[in-house]
C-alpha cells in the first residue's frame, strides 16, 4: 500500500477540509456553517435526507456552485474552485447520479471525450485506460460499446473517466440508487480498491445500511448543516436515521393483515409489445384483493413502467384487466380513473404534475372531470381550491399558499400533494409506482401511513418500488418481475432483501421458466 | 392569501414593455447608423396615427387592421396553449373566406334574409377553415406527421386552390374595366355596418370587431373555465402528465386543430363583411402575423388584443416614413426585434417569477423547520457524537430557512 | 419633410429658378407624389420606366417629387391609404403606377376613393381607366407595339415557331399577346405561337416578380421548338433572357429598351423590345400639370403618339426595319387594326 501517495489519516493534513461553508439561495440557505474533514485514503460518507443539502455541498466542492462564505482546503492548502475544470485540476472528480455517457460510443471514446489532452485518443489512451482499469480492479474493456454494458459496468466507466482525468479525490453522488444489491457489493469492492491505492472517496447516500457497511467515517447533514461526524463501528442505522431527521424513525411494516378475498383488480395474460414484436410485459397475471398491497420487485427497466402504463390505459396492451368485475381493458385512461383507479406515477414531475401551474390546478389534474373539480363540462374552481386547502392541511404539504406553482415545492411536498389528491378520491385500487422515491424520511412515513390507512379501508394497492425495505414492509404479497415476466413470488414475512435482490437479477428465472415451459 | 401573486405577475407585465423598449432602441440604432433621426421617425408615426389631422381616420384604420390580426392570433393561440403549432392559419383563412364569400353572394341564397346570410357565411367560413385544419390534425394523429410541416404545406396547397377557384371561369367575377378578380359583390343587406368612433372622419370601425371581442371572451372562458380548457392547458404544460391524467392526446389534437382552424376561417370576415363586400385576391390571410402576435400577447386574450393593436399601429403608421426618406423597413425590424426580445424577456420573467415563488415557499416553510433543528440531547448523549457544526440552537427567524427548497425540482429533472 | 420644397415652374423670371424651367403662361407650383406597383423601383421594366419619366421631369422641369413603394402582401385599403396620404399631404398631382391601384372595381377602387377624398388634387393612373373628374387615365396601345415585335419575331424565326410569356393572366397582358400574334401572322401566316402565363390575379400576379418561373416557362417554349420568345412579364423577364442565353435562342424585351437595362451578358439575346413609354406618359402628364393643362379622362398612348414602339438597339432588326416601319405606318394610318383580345 503506497502510504506516501496521499496524506494519510494518521498524520498530515486532511485530504479535504471544509470550514464554515455557507451557500445562500434567494430566500433560503442551502448550506450553512458546514464543517467537514476527510482523511486521505478513506471512504467518507455524507448522509442526510433528500434536500438536506448534500448535493449542494458537493457541487460547491466540485466548483459547480460558489460558496458565499467559508474556506476549502485540499491537502492542507486553501483553494478556491470556480469551475469543474478547476476542481479537476485540483484532483477532485465527481461521478454523477445520472450517467453522462454516449451509448453509441465505445468505452474508450466515452472516457477520452473532453479529455483528449490527457493521452490523445488512440493507443496512448487505450493503454492508460487498461492500466487504470487493472490498477484499481475495475475490469473495464476500452473497446466495448457502451450500449452493451450493464448499469454496474457503466458506473465503473464513470469512475474510470474521473480517474483518467487524474482525480485523487472521487465524489460519488448516490451511486447505489440504480444498482441491485449484488452490484452494490461489487461497487463497494471497487471503492475499497481505490482507497487501498491511496485515493480518497466521498460517498453521498441516504441508504444507511450501505453507508455503515462501506464507510470509514460518516458525516450527517441535516437542514443544510453538518450535525455530526460518527464512526460507523459505534452507531446503528437507527441512530444515524435519528440524527438525520432529528426524531424517531418510522418503519414501513404492514402490521396486521387486512386482506380480503374480494378481488378488486384482476390482470390476466397482460402483454405489452414493442412495434418490433418484442414483449416488454409478457403474459402477466395477478389479482389484487380489497385491502391488499401487492408489491412488484424488480430491477428498473424490466417492464414495471410498461405494466403500470398498460393498467392505466396509456399504453396499448393485450390481455384482460378487470376492475371490480368490469372489464376495463378497452377503456381510456380517463374512464379508468373515473372508475376508481388512483395513480401515483413513477416520475411525479413528468407524469403527475404541471410544474408551472398553481397547486390547486395540480389538485385537479387527473380528476378534472370529477367533483369537487368540475360541474358538468365546467370547472368548479372554488370547489377545487377549497379541497386543495384541505389536502394541504391534511397531508402536511408545506406551502405558503395554494397559488404557488407546484415547481416551487420540494420533492417531498410535491409527492404529498399527489398522494393527497389521489387518496381524496377514494380509489378502489391505487397504482403506486415508487411512492416515496426522493422523498424525505418524514414525508415517507406519512405516505406509508396513508397507504396503510387506505388499505385498511379496503383499497387495493399495486406497489412498485426499488426500495426493497419498503416493498417487504408494506406488501401483503410480493412478485418479482424480470424481463417483463413475473418470475417468482415471495412472502414478505419471510423474505430478506438479499433473497429478493437475487431473484431480481433473474437467478430464479431459469427454474420458473422451465416450470412453465 | 392572494390569488394574484404580484411577485409572479409583475415580471410578466414588465417583460413585454422591456422588450418593446429594446426593440425601439434597436430600430433607433439602425436609423442612426443610416443617418436618420429616430425621433423624427417615431414622431411622424405618432403624428400620423394620433395627430389632429389624420388621427381620427388613421386610428380607426388601426382598429380595423387589428381586428383580423386579433382573430388570426387567437387561432394560433388556441393551438399554442396545448403545444400545437398551427402554422396553417393562412391557408385555413383563405379557403374559409373564399367559401363564405362565394356562398354569401350566391344567387340561390338570395331569398334568405341578409342577417341570416351573414350567419351562414360565418358558419361556412369556420367549417371550411376547420376542415382544412383537420387534414393536418388527422395526418398528425394517424400518420405522425408534424403539424408544423403539414400546415405549412397545406398553406401552399390552400393558396393554389384559392387561386384556382378565384378565376372568372369559376367563382370569380371582374368589374367593368377592372383587372382583378373577386367573388361577386355581397348584397347590401348582408353587410355589417361600421361604427363611427371619431368626429372628422368618414372611416368607421368594423362592426365585426364585436364578434372578435366575443371570440376573445369565448377563448378566455373555454381555456380557463371548462374541463376541455383544462385538458388543453395541461397538455400544453406537460403532455405526458396530461396523458396520465386521462387526456386522450389524439382527440385533443383533433379538437384543438378544428377549433384553431375554425377561428382562422373568421380572419378575413371583418373586411369582407364590413368594407370590401367581396373576397379579392388581396383579402388578408395573416397566418404568420398571427403567430407573432400570439407570441407577443402571451396567448392571453387581453395580451393578444394589446399586441394586435401594437402590430396594427406599426403596420399602418409606417406609411409616412417614405415621405421623410426613412426606410419603412425600420418597422419590420422593430416588429422582428419585439418578437425575439419578448420571447427572451418572458423566459427571464418566468425564471424570476419562479425564484420569487421558491423564495416565498422557503420563507414560509423555513421557520417551521428551524424549530426541529437541534439534535435531541438524549440521542447526542447516547452516541457521544462530536459536534462538528456551529451551535444548532434555533436562530432568530431572519436566519436560515428550509434548505430543501432552492432549485430543487430543477436538480431532480436532470 | 423632404418633399416640402416648393418649386416654381414659371415663365416670369424667377431669380432662384435657375434649373432650366420650361416657360409656361402662369406660375404654378408642382409637387408630385408617385405610388409604385408591387416590385417598385429596380424591376428593370415597368416601374423603372415610370421612375425614368419622373427623373426626367425632376431634371428638366425642376419639380419636387416623392415616391412611395407598395408592400408585397398589402390590401386595397393599404393602397388607398397611400394615395390618401399623398393627396392629403399636399401632393398634386398624384400618380398611381399600375392597374392594381384601380382595384377590384375601378369605379370604387383606391384611386377612385382617394380622388373623391381629395377633389382638388389631380390624379393619374397608368394602365387602367378610372372615370372621375380629377383622374387622368393613361393607357397604352400595347397591342400596336406588340404587333410590330410579333412581326419581327416571325421574320427572324427559322423554326416557324415563336413563344409568348405573360406575367399574369389579366386583360392588360392579353393585349400584348393579341397584338403579338396578329403581327406574327401578318408577317408569316403559317407561324405557330405558343403562349404561357406565369400567374393569375388570385396568386397576386406573382408572375410579374418571379425570374425563376419566367426562366422555366421560357425553357419550355424553347424546348418545344420556339426560337424567339416575347416576354410581357415585368421583373420575371430576366428569367426569359437567361433561358434564351442558355439555349442559344432569341428573346424580345418589353416596356423599356431592355437591351440597355439588362446585365451586359444577356444583351445579345434581345433582338428588340416593345417600347411602352411609361416614362413619356409620366413626363408629359407632369409637364401638363405645370402648364395647367390637366385633362381628365382617358389618354391613349399609341404608335401615333409614340407612346409605344419597338427598339433597334443592337442592330438585330436593321435588316427588316423597312418591313416593320411599313406595318407601323399602316397602323398609324388605320389600314391595319390590331386586335386587343387574342
Amino acid at each position: 500500500m503506497p502510504a506516501d501517495a496521499v496524506p494519510s489519516s494518521a498524520g498530515g493534513p486532511p485530504a479535504v477540509e471544509l470550514r464554515g461553508i455557507t451557500k445562500r439561495f434567494p430566500g433560503v440557505v442551502a448550506n450553512h456553517d458546514v464543517f467537514l474533514s476527510v482523511s486521505g485514503g478513506t471512504i467518507h460518507a455524507i448522509v442526510g435526507e433528500n434536500g438536506a443539502g448534500k448535493s449542494t455541498l458537493m457541487k460547491i466542492l466540485y466548483g459547480m456552485q460558489r460558496p458565499d462564505d467559508g474556506e476549502i482546503f485540499i491537502g492542507g492548502s486553501p483553494i478556491t474552485i470556480h469551475s469543474p475544470q478547476q476542481a479537476i485540476r485540483a484532483g477532485i472528480g465527481m461521478v454523477h447520479q445520472h450517467f453522462m455517457l454516449a451509448d453509441n460510443f465505445t468505452v474508450l471514446e466515452n472516457v477520452v471525450l473532453g479529455a483528449e489532452d490527457e493521452a490523445g485518443i488512440g493507443a496512448g489512451a487505450r493503454k492508460k485506460i487498461q492500466q487504470l482499469s487493472s490498477q484499481y480492479g475495475l475490469g473495464v474493456d476500452p473497446d466495448e460499446l457502451m450500449e452493451d454494458l450493464g448499469v454496474g459496468d457503466r458506473q465503473r466507466v464513470e469512475i474510470l473517466k474521473v480517474l483518467y482525468r487524474g482525480a485523487k479525490i472521487v465524489i460519488l453522488d448516490e451511486p447505489t440508487a440504480v444498482l441491485v444489491p449484488q452490484e452494490v457489493d461489487e461497487l463497494f469492492g471497487n471503492l475499497r480498491e481505490l482507497t487501498r491505492e491511496g485515493l480518497t472517496v466521498i460517498f453521498i447516500s441516504h441508504k444507511l445500511d450501505e453507508v455503515l457497511s462501506v464507510a470509514d467515517a460518516i458525516t450527517v447533514i441535516r437542514r443544510g448543516t453538518t450535525v455530526a461526524t460518527v464512526d460507523p463501528k459505534s452507531v446503528t442505522a437507527r441512530d444515524l436515521a435519528t440524527l438525520m431527521v432529528g426524531s424517531e424513525l418510522p418503519s414501513p411494516e404492514a402490521r396486521e393483515s387486512t386482506v380480503t378475498d374480494i378481488p378488486v383488480l384482476t390482470i390476466n395474460g397482460l402483454t405489452v409489445s414493442t412495434p418490433a414484436g418484442r414483449a416488454l410485459v409478457d403474459d402477466v397475471s395477478f389479482t389484487i384483493h380489497k385491502g391488499e398491497v401487492v408489491g412488484i420487485a424488480g430491477v428498473e427497466g424490466n417492464g414495471q413502467a410498461e405494466l403500470v402504463e398498460a393498467i392505466m390505459g396509456t399504453r396499448a396492451a393485450r390481455g384482460s384487466v378487470q376492475l371490480d368485475g368490469n372489464a376495463i381493458g378497452g377503456w381510456g385512461t380517463r374512464q379508468r380513473r373515473e372508475a376508481g383507479v388512483g395513480y401515483i406515477p413513477e416520475d411525479r414531475q413528468r407524469h403527475g404534475l404541471l410544474l408551472d401551474a398553481p397547486l390547486w390546478e395540480n389538485r385537479m389534474l387527473g380528476h378534472q372531470t370529477e367533483p369537487p373539480n368540475a360541474k358538468g363540462p365546467l370547472l368548479d374552481i372554488a370547489g377545487a381550491r377549497r379541497d386543495t386547502e384541505q389536502i394541504v392541511a391534511q397531508y402536511d404539504v408545506r406551502t405558503p399558499s395554494i397559488d404557488v406553482t407546484a415547481g416551487a415545492l420540494s420533492g417531498g411536498n410535491q409527492q404529498k400533494l399527489i398522494v393527497g389528491r389521489e387518496m381524496s378520491h377514494i380509489p378502489k385500487v391505487l397504482i403506486a409506482a415508487h411512492p416515496t422515491r426522493g422523498v424525505d424520511v418524514g414525508a415517507q412515513a406519512a405516505i406509508w401511513e396513508h397507504i396503510r390507512e387506505a388499505r385498511r379501508a379496503g383499497m387495493g394497492v399495486l406497489l412498485i418500488s426499488a426500495d426493497l425495505d419498503e416493498l417487504i414492509g408494506l406488501s401483503d404479497s410480493l412478485k418479482v418481475i424480470y424481463r417483463g415476466r413475473l418470475v417468482a413470488d415471495a412472502d414478505p414475512d419471510t423474505v430478506t432483501p438479499e433473497e429478493l435482490g437475487l431473484a431480481m437479477t433473474g437467478a430464479a428465472a431459469g427454474s420458473s421458466r422451465e416450470e412453465s415451459a | 392569501m392572494k390569488r394574484w401573486d404580484l411577485r409572479r405577475v409583475l415580471p410578466m407585465i414588465i417583460a413585454p414593455i422591456a422588450a418593446l423598449v429594446l426593440a425601439a432602441l434597436v430600430s433607433s440604432a439602425a436609423l442612426l447608423i443610416s443617418g436618420k433621426d429616430p425621433l423624427e421617425a417615431f414622431s411622424a408615426m405618432f403624428d400620423y396615427a394620433f395627430g389632429p389631422n389624420s388621427g381620427p381616420d388613421v386610428t380607426t384604420e388601426i382598429l380595423n387592421k387589428a381586428t383580423p390580426y386579433y382573430l388570426a392570433a387567437l387561432a394560433v393561440a388556441i393551438g399554442f396553449r396545448m403545444g400545437l403549432f398551427n402554422i396553417g392559419v393562412d391557408g385555413q383563412s383563405r379557403l374559409g373566406i373564399l367559401a363564405a364569400g362565394a356562398l354569401g353572394a350566391a344567387s340561390f341564397l338570395g331569398v334568405v334574409p341578409g342577417p341570416l346570410r351573414v350567419v351562414i357565411m360565418i358558419i361556412v367560413a369556420m367549417a371550411v377553415g376547420a376542415a382544412w385544419a383537420a387534414v393536418a390534425a388527422l395526418l398528425k394523429v394517424y400518420r405522425g406527421v408534424s403539424e408544423v410541416i403539414s400546415t405549412i404545406m397545406l398553406n401552399f396547397i390552400g393558396g393554389a386552390i384559392f387561386a384556382y377557384l378565384l378565376t372568372t371561369e369559376r367563382l370569380g367575377v371582374k368589374a367593368v374595366g377592372g383587372e382583378i378578380v373577386s367573388t361577386p359583390l355581397l348584397k347590401s343587406d348582408s353587410w355589417i355596418p361600421g361604427m363611427s368612433l371619431f368626429a372628422g372622419t368618414a372611416n368607421k370601425m368594423f362592426g365585426f370587431a364585436f364578434v372578435a371581442i366575443a371570440c376573445g371572451i369565448a377563448y378566455w372562458f373555454l381555456v380557463g373555465r371548462t374541463r376541455f380548457g383544462f385538458d388543453l392547458r395541461a397538455t400544453g404544460l406537460n403532455p405526458s402528465a396530461a396523458v396520465a391524467s386521462g387526456v386522450s392526446p389524439k382527440r385533443m389534437v383533433i379538437a384543438t386543430m378544428l377549433l384553431s382552424g375554425g377561428v382562422a376561417g373568421l380572419v378575413a370576415l371583418p373586411e369582407v363583411l364590413g368594407r370590401d363586400h367581396a373576397v379579392t385576391t388581396s383579402t388578408p390571410a395573416l397566418g404568420f402575423t398571427g403567430i407573432a402576435i400570439a407570441l407577443l400577447g402571451r396567448n392571453n386574450p387581453v395580451g393578444i388584443a394589446l399586441a394586435a393593436l401594437l402590430w396594427a399601429f406599426l403596420d399602418v403608421s409606417n406609411l409616412p416614413l417614405d415621405l421623410l426618406d426613412i426606410p419603412k423597413e425600420i418597422v419590420t425590424i422593430m416588429q422582428g426585434v419585439t418578437v425575439l426580445a419578448v420571447v427572451v424577456a418572458y423566459e427571464l420573467a418566468a425564471r424570476v417569477g419562479r425564484r420569487q415563488q421558491q423564495r416565498s415557499v422557503g420563507a414560509a416553510t423555513g421557520e417551521a423547520a428551524i424549530v426541529t433543528l437541534g439534535i435531541p440531547a438524549a440521542i447526542a448523549a447516547k452516541l457521544g457524537v462530536e459536534a462538528v457544526s456551529a451551535p444548532v440552537e434555533p436562530p432568530d427567524s431572519t436566519a436560515p430557512t428550509d434548505p430543501t427548497v432552492p432549485g430543487k425540482h430543477r436538480e431532480e429533472q436532470s | 419633410m423632404a418633399g416640402a420644397a416648393i418649386v416654381a415652374l414659371g415663365m416670369t423670371a424667377c431669380g432662384d429658378n435657375g434649373g432650366g424651367a420650361t416657360p409656361t403662361a402662369t406660375k404654378k407650383t408642382v409637387k408630385v407624389g408617385l405610388a409604385y406597383d408591387i416590385g417598385g423601383r429596380g424591376d428593370k421594366s415597368f416601374n423603372d420606366a415610370a421612375a425614368a419619366g419622373l427623373e426626367k421631369a425632376k431634371t428638366d422641369l425642376n419639380i419636387e417629387a416623392n415616391e412611395l413603394e407598395a408592400g408585397a402582401t398589402e390590401t386595397e385599403q393599404d393602397k388607398y391609404n397611400r394615395l390618401k396620404l399623398l393627396c392629403q399631404g399636399g401632393f398634386n398631382p398624384v400618380i398611381a403606377v399600375g392597374f392594381v391601384y384601380a382595384g377590384v372595381d375601378p369605379a370604387n377602387g383606391p384611386v377612385a376613393k382617394a380622388a373623391a377624398d381629395c377633389p382638388n388634387t389631380k390624379f393619374a393612373i397608368i394602365d387602367s381607366v378610372v372615370d372621375k373628374p380629377n383622374v387622368a387615365s393613361l393607357v397604352f396601345a400595347e397591342e400596336q407595339g406588340s404587333y410590330l415585335v410579333g412581326a419581327a419575331a416571325a421574320l427572324k424565326s427559322t423554326t416557324g415557331r415563336i413563344g409568348f410569356v405573360g406575367g399574369c393572366k389579366v386583360d392588360l397582358i392579353a393585349k400584348f399577346e393579341a397584338g403579338y400574334i396578329a403581327g406574327a401572322k401578318a408577317a408569316k401566316p403559317d407561324i405557330k405561337v405558343d403562349v404561357n402565363y406565369l400567374s393569375t390575379p388570385a396568386d397576386r400576379c406573382s408572375g410579374f416578380n418571379d425570374p425563376a418561373k419566367g426562366k422555366t416557362a421560357a425553357e419550355g417554349l424553347y424546348d418545344a421548338g420556339a426560337d424567339v420568345v416575347y416576354q410581357a412579364a415585368g421583373g420575371s423577364g430576366v428569367g426569359v433572357f437567361q433561358a434564351a442565353k442558355a439555349k442559344g435562342k432569341k428573346a424580345i424585351g418589353v416596356d423599356s429598351d431592355q437591351y440597355n437595362t439588362v446585365d451586359p451578358a444577356l444583351k445579345d439575346v434581345i433582338i428588340t423590345s416593345m417600347l411602352k413609354r411609361v416614362d413619356t406618359a409620366v413626363f408629359d402628364f407632369v409637364k401638363s400639370m405645370g402648364e395647367d393643362k390637366f385633362a381628365a379622362g382617358v389618354q391613349v398612348f399609341d404608335l401615333k403618339k409614340e407612346g409605344v414602339g419597338y427598339s433597334t438597339t443592337g442592330g438585330f432588326v436593321d435588316d427588316i426595319k423597312t418591313q416593320l416601319d411599313d406595318y407601323k405606318a399602316k397602323i398609324i394610318a388605320g389600314t391595319i387594326t390590331v386586335p386587343t383580345k387574342p
